[in-house]
């Protein structure tokens, strides 16, 4: 029984009886019991000695949806209770599980069982606490556990010191579990810290989110870091310590990818004084990301108290303890819709306000928005899209797509939403709700009239504004999957929340915009086949047999049915986003763009060949014309990938930037017809870089006109490569550069005609066609004959652009969520543009040039074919939702592109007519 | 040079700084410090080898890529040891990496930052064009943190237009106590340009080397630094003290025989594994021979071998390998 009274034992039931004596005993008495312990291990063996532990945890879901355990009765903390126990001991721990999926109780490093607890269920765990050290315990759910089940135990020595601190003269002192004046627990999850703290006592007290834990000169503090998911490094300023098991003093330590730990003492302040020492996550993506806080250091006669950091419990909307600051929390995640997922998402969904997204939270001034990438495979950043004029710490940004999360404190009342620059259709958006209106809650701040900033530069926009409101609607669109255009179901339905929101033109109650079945139907197919078939990315659509979304949905031109569905549950293939097919047509090559994979499919059977690990967040594909090597552009990273033809490794990576420079983030670029050429739009540089198929950066041109954040995301070429067409989402322009030296020649406005205060189209480009315009355009294809410019545009708009002038034409109308464009040879001569829709179902057919007399302002939607599967659909899986949705990369086979499809084989050539095989005329 | 043309005032200069500190109420406790240091030292260090270092360091741009992008770099202005003057050992360019400078453990440190980058002077609400010296490792008070004040809630602690109403220095000086037991390879880096983590990831960062009193000595010292997209490195002549090839991937020469040191450091995003081809190395602190480390940003890792044979040093990182990041180490 010594042994339980040495220990700092958190257990309940078992250390009932003791708990007393251990918590209230003074500290003489301690080391007086010390003493007796010390000295009956030396007259004993230490097996004697070892101690049972009975622990009872209990996992509960938090206010602010994040998960928990609570120890006994006690409130449920992040992170969880610490336990302390000595080498040798045994720990029993019985789980409860009061929350609504299965958890677990895991250790890494210590065997147990991996058993789950269903919801409402319990079981019990037992470790052997072998050898000493501090180990992370989590709830072992494959990412979910990042929401908050995660804690530590610390095994130390059953006897002698259990650590030892550098001293101000250099000289190592060894530590004793008396001599220690506090210890903190900080978890490194995503890119937050979740500390506690356990004073002399014993007594454990909640630090919350990026705490300021507090301490007074010279007291010997012990820190245990631990980590759970992606990897960090550990820094506190101005003091040093022993890497653990060496004798080496460090002040920065790694802590790995997966589950890691480091605990270290220090003195406080020795050598350096009183002062508010940061630490943080040394990861400059995490640092960009909000992952830091201090350690303050009071001067002797301080109480040395620190401050608790965001609490889920705090003043958050529903928050059970609004006297603190609090924290709600989007975990990351490669689900439609659900991006940006609130942790509690579904009981938002499930309130009486007619909530449909998962996306949205409401805080009250001065607390904290928490992100943890805990569901996705993929790299993203955390990116202030939009926020209240004048607000603190905005925009929120890091100079990197990175894996980890983001944490922002939140003062200015209004609505901020974020991004990802990488995913630029994943959003979050959050209402810092003003205490001191009541008539709703506020888009905006009351000092500045309820108006908000852009990040592309454009300043105190009212929240009453045709774009606010514009934006508002696809926010509650693009996140909520009930919004979106089902064709297979013959009617639409929007709705919109049922909230009072205070803007700039006073309350509005977007349910007054609300859709209310409206008829939907397909429409008919083309008249006129196509040639060969058409793949489409259907990127959104769920099979039964593998947890991330995606297929490719395979349409026969000659029927216009949907002929086949490649799902490759084999590998969980994750958002499927972009392809290209090799010289002869027989393999199609596909991104993942949610991942680091990128997969070769036999065209013909839909059979995987081969997945491939190429670079966080490949987006696009294209081949090199006259090599048929393979080019991918890792939108995650800092380069493009290539693999040989006909092989299956990434050889190497070109560089997008010079070394050191910031990361470009190429998305969907493009190659010159010669093949000498690589094109890419740089999300996060905002350029069109040109680089030498065998490397070489040949130009850099900024896009943005010199305001910020044009997001080039697309690029097309002409057949000749005389001039490139980048789009530019955020500015709603097309950026026209020369092919061969790639300065900028134009800038096409997509919204000259569009008025962002009053929604009034009046002709501001004077092209005759007040009502042609394009809102956040993205593919920008030109037809392989070189006479024009498709672009799909996500706010639903088709814009066609006559090459000879560099003017729009016309724009023709697209689902919500129009995003992806190329061109397939039509029968009997000519092209039709494929246009996909993320949030409708059907595929759109465009032709350019319907009388065959070139002339554009006569393009029409030839038609529609649904892309939902039906009887005659080879499947390798079950499609179980969002049947069809998520239209993003389309290929059409044959590849009729000039510089490829003079490389076509006999056989599709035959199916093609002389001009189609010399699209300029060669 | 261009740099003492544009502000030929050093006197003023050096009474700006001391403004600056004497306008902070926690000037006495610097002096407080110093006097604790100054104890310390006494108490603890055989006197008669404890140096005292002046620096004086500038920032500028550098490796401009042609199309409007820079990178930031450090540059030595002076350095002198018990007045004596060494400046000749380091680049006369702002290099990246920035100088590495190698101190004996009980020496102490006055460094002063200047600022070269267009425009810093000019206040700009919510951006700090400071430029500051946040170093590892060794003993220094608060003011000598080289963060911003909404970080240390002191002051601008940096060179140039900080975050504060009148946080403007045009120098600003550090105090560094390299006292027992911060031996070792510690980073400094850049904590306050444009926010308040700075910019060590484009180019503003160096290293000291903090040897305990009567080291071995090397042949050659390598410096490496472990970038999102390369090494930069750098190596000093054991000899002479000159340092040399600064930049990307360099290639490190070493004569057959001798005993070279390798000093890691990692920056920036990634977290790197290390390799050194066909060599091994004991792991700092222990008595175990490794041939390879797991490595995170600012962490540091320092060894020595004997070159034996030509070799490859590269970075495991999937991305980072396929990008190149590697160097030769080249025997003779």
């Amino acid at each position: 029984m010594f042994s339980k009274c040495e220990n700092l034992l958190m257990d309940d039931k078992n250390s009932k009886m003791n708990s007393k004596e251990t918590y209230g005993l003074n500290r003489p008495i301690m080391q007086l019991i010390k003493c007796m312990v010390v000295a009956a291990a030396l007259l004993t063996s230490s097996v004697v000695l070892a101690a049972v532990h009975n622990i009872t945890l209990t996992a509960k879901t938090l206010p602010n949806g994040q998960l928990a355990y609570a120890l006994g009765g006690n409130e449920a903390v992040i992170p969880g209770p610490t336990l302390f126990v000595k080498e040798g001991d045994t720990v029993n721990v019985t789980l409860n599980n009061d929350t609504s999926i299965r958890v677990g109780f895991k250790i890494p490093g210590l065997q147990q069982s991996s058993a789950k607890v269903k919801p409402g269920e319990n079981k019990k765990y037992t470790i052997k606490a072998k050898k000493a050290g501090t180990y992370a315990y989590h709830g072992n759910m494959d990412g979910k556990e990042l929401l908050g089940l995660f804690g530590a135990l610390v095994v130390d020595k059953a006897n002698g010191p259990v650590d030892r601190y550098v001293e101000a003269n250099g000289n190592t002192v060894p530590v004793t579990q008396s001599d220690i004046t506090k210890q903190f627990v900080l978890f490194m999850v995503g890119s937050t810290f979740w500390g506690s703290e356990i004073a002399s006592d014993g007594t454990q007290k909640p630090l919350w989110a990026n705490p300021h834990p507090g301490a007074v000169e010279n007291d010997i503090v012990r820190f245990h870091i631990l980590s759970v998911g992606p990897g960090h490094t550990f820094h506190l300023h101005a003091h040093r310590w022993f890497k653990t098991g060496t004798n080496e003093v460090i002040d920065t330590k790694l802590l790995a990818e997966g589950s890691d730990t480091h605990s270290f003492t220090v003195k406080a302040g020795t050598g350096v004084g009183a002062g508010n020492w940061q630490y943080h996550c040394h990861l400059i993506a995490h640092m960009e990301a909000g992952m830091h806080g201090s350690f303050i250091v009071d001067p002797v006669g301080g109480d040395g108290a620190g401050i608790v950091g965001a609490s889920p419990y705090g003043n958050i909307l529903l928050g059970t303890k609004p006297n603190e600051p609090g924290v709600v929390t989007f975990e990351v995640s490669d689900e439609p819709a659900s991006w940006f997922r609130s942790a509690r998402g579904d009981a938002i969904v499930g309130l009486p306000f007619d909530i449909k997204t998962k996306s949205l939270e409401v805080i009250y001034p001065g607390s904290s928005v928490n992100f943890v990438m805990s569901d996705t495979n993929g790299v993203h950043t955390i990116s202030s899209l939009l926020w209240p004029t004048g607000a603190q710490h905005m925009p929120f940004d890091q100079s990197s797509a990175y894996r980890g999360g983001g944490f922002v404190t939140l003062h200015t009342p209004g609505l901020y939403v974020f991004t990802c620059k990488v995913h630029p259709y994943m959003f979050g958006a959050v209402i810092v709700d003003d205490p001191g209106t009541d008539q709703g809650f506020d888009l905006g701040n009351s000092q500045n009239n309820y108006t908000i900033d852009l990040v592309t530069g454009l300043k105190n926009l009212p929240t009453s504004s045709d774009l606010a409101v514009r934006l508002l609607k696809t926010f509650f669109i693009a996140t909520a999957p009930v919004n979106w255009q089902d064709y297979s179901t013959g009617q639409w339905n929007v709705k919109f929340p049922n909230l009072p929101l205070i803007t700039s033109g006073g309350v509005v109650n977007l349910s007054t915009l609300n859709i209310n079945g409206q008829a939907l139907s397909v429409g008919l197919t083309p008249k006129k086949p196509g040639v060969g078939e058409v793949w489409i990315n259907t990127q959104f659509e769920k099979t039964a047999g593998k947890d991330k979304p995606g297929t490719s949905t395979v349409v026969n031109t000659s029927t216009w049915q949907v002929t086949r569905k490649v799902a490759l549950p084999q590998i969980n293939n994750n958002n499927p986003h972009n392809m290209w097919s090799n010289r002869d047509q027989s393999v199609i090559y596909q991104t993942q763009w949610f991942d680091n994979k990128f997969s070769m499919i036999n065209r013909e059977t839909g059979e995987l060949i081969k997945n491939i690990t190429v670079g966080y967040s490949p987006s696009h594909v294209v081949t090199i014309p006259n090599t048929d090597d393979i080019t991918i552009a890792i939108n995650g990273e800092n380069g493009i990938s290539m693999i040989p033809a006909g092989t299956t490794n990434v050889t190497k990576m070109l560089p997008t930037q010079d070394h050191g420079h910031i990361s470009a983030n190429p998305h969907g670029h493009w190659i010159s017809a010669d093949g000498s050429k690589i094109v890419t739009p740089n999300i996060n540089t905002n350029d069109i870089g040109i680089y030498g198929t065998d490397g070489g950066i040949h130009a850099r041109t900024p896009t943005g006109n010199n305001a910020p954040g044009a997001h080039p995301i697309a690029i097309g070429m002409m057949p000749d490569s005389s001039k490139i067409y980048a789009a530019n989402l955020l500015h709603h322009s097309l950026s026209v550069l020369d092919g061969s030296t790639g300065a900028l020649l134009t800038t096409i406005d997509l919204i000259a005609d569009y008025n962002p205060i009053t929604g009034a189209f009046v002709d501001g480009d004077q092209n005759n066609d007040p009502e042609a315009y394009g809102i956040l355009p993205i593919q920008s294809p030109v037809s392989p004959d070189g006479k024009a410019v498709v672009i799909a545009s996500t706010g639903g708009q088709i814009v066609i652009v006559d090459t000879a002038t560099d003017k729009i034409v016309k724009s023709l109308l697209c689902d919500p969520g129009c995003h992806g464009a190329n061109f397939g040879a039509k029968e009997g001569g000519g092209y039709y543009a494929y246009v996909t829709t993320k949030f409708g179902n059907r595929l759109t057919v465009v032709d350019l040039d319907p009388d065959n007399d070139g002339d554009l302002r006569k393009a029409k939607i030839a038609g529609y074919v649904s892309l939902v599967d039906t009887a005659n659909t080879t499947k390798d899986d079950t499609v179980s939702s969002l049947p069809g949705f998520g239209g993003q990369g389309v290929l059409a086979v044959p590849n009729v592109y000039n510089g490829w499809v003079q490389n076509l084989p006999k056989h599709w050539k035959d199916t093609l007519t002389d001009a189609q095989q010399n699209p300029i005329g060669q | 040079m261009s740099f003492q043309m544009n502000q030929p005032c050093g006197a003023m200069e050096l009474s700006e700084n001391s403004n600056a500190t004497q306008s902070s109420p926690h000037h006495v406790l610097l002096k407080q410090f110093l006097v604790v240091f100054l104890v310390l030292a006494l108490a603890f260090i055989d006197k008669s080898l404890a140096a005292e270092h002046v620096i004086q360091l500038t920032a500028k741009e550098t490796r401009a890529d042609g199309f409007g992008n820079e990178l930031l770099a450090y540059k030595m202005v002076s350095h002198t040891v018990n007045g004596q003057d060494i400046t000749s050992r380091y680049s006369s360019e702002a290099t990246i990496p920035g100088p590495t400078i190698e101190l004996t453990e009980g020496d102490t440190v006055e460094i002063s930052i200047f600022n070269e980058i267009f425009n810093n002077d000019v206040q700009v609400p919510g951006i700090s064009k400071q430029v500051s010296i946040h170093v590892h490792g060794v003993h220094y008070n608060i003011l000598s943190d080289g963060t911003l004040k909404v970080i240390n809630k002191v002051d601008d602690e940096g060179a140039g237009a900080g975050l504060e109403p009148g946080a403007v220095y045009s120098v600003y000086t550090y105090t560094w106590n390299v006292a027992p037991g911060t031996v070792g390879t510690w980073a400094y880096h850049d904590h306050n340009f444009e926010t308040h983590n700075g910019a060590e990831h484009r180019g503003l960062f160096g290293a000291i080397i903090v040897n305990p009193i009567g080291a071995a000595h090397y042949a050659k010292e390598y410096v490496l630094y472990l970038g999102d997209d390369a090494f930069w490195g750098m190596e000093i002549n054991g000899a002479t003290k000159k340092q040399s090839k600064h930049g990307p991937n360099p290639t490190l020469t070493a004569k057959e025989d001798t005993h070279v040191r390798f000093h890691l450091i990692a920056l920036g995003t990634d977290l790197h594994t290390f390799k050194l081809n066909g060599y091994q190395w004991f792991d700092p602190g222990t008595t175990n021979r490794i041939n390879e480390v797991a490595i995170g940003p600012l962490e540091k890792h320092v060894f020595s071998i004997k070159a034996e044979h030509s070799a490859h040093y590269e970075d495991k990182n999937l991305s980072n390998k396929l990008l190149g990041m590697r160097g030769k180490f080249n025997v003779q």
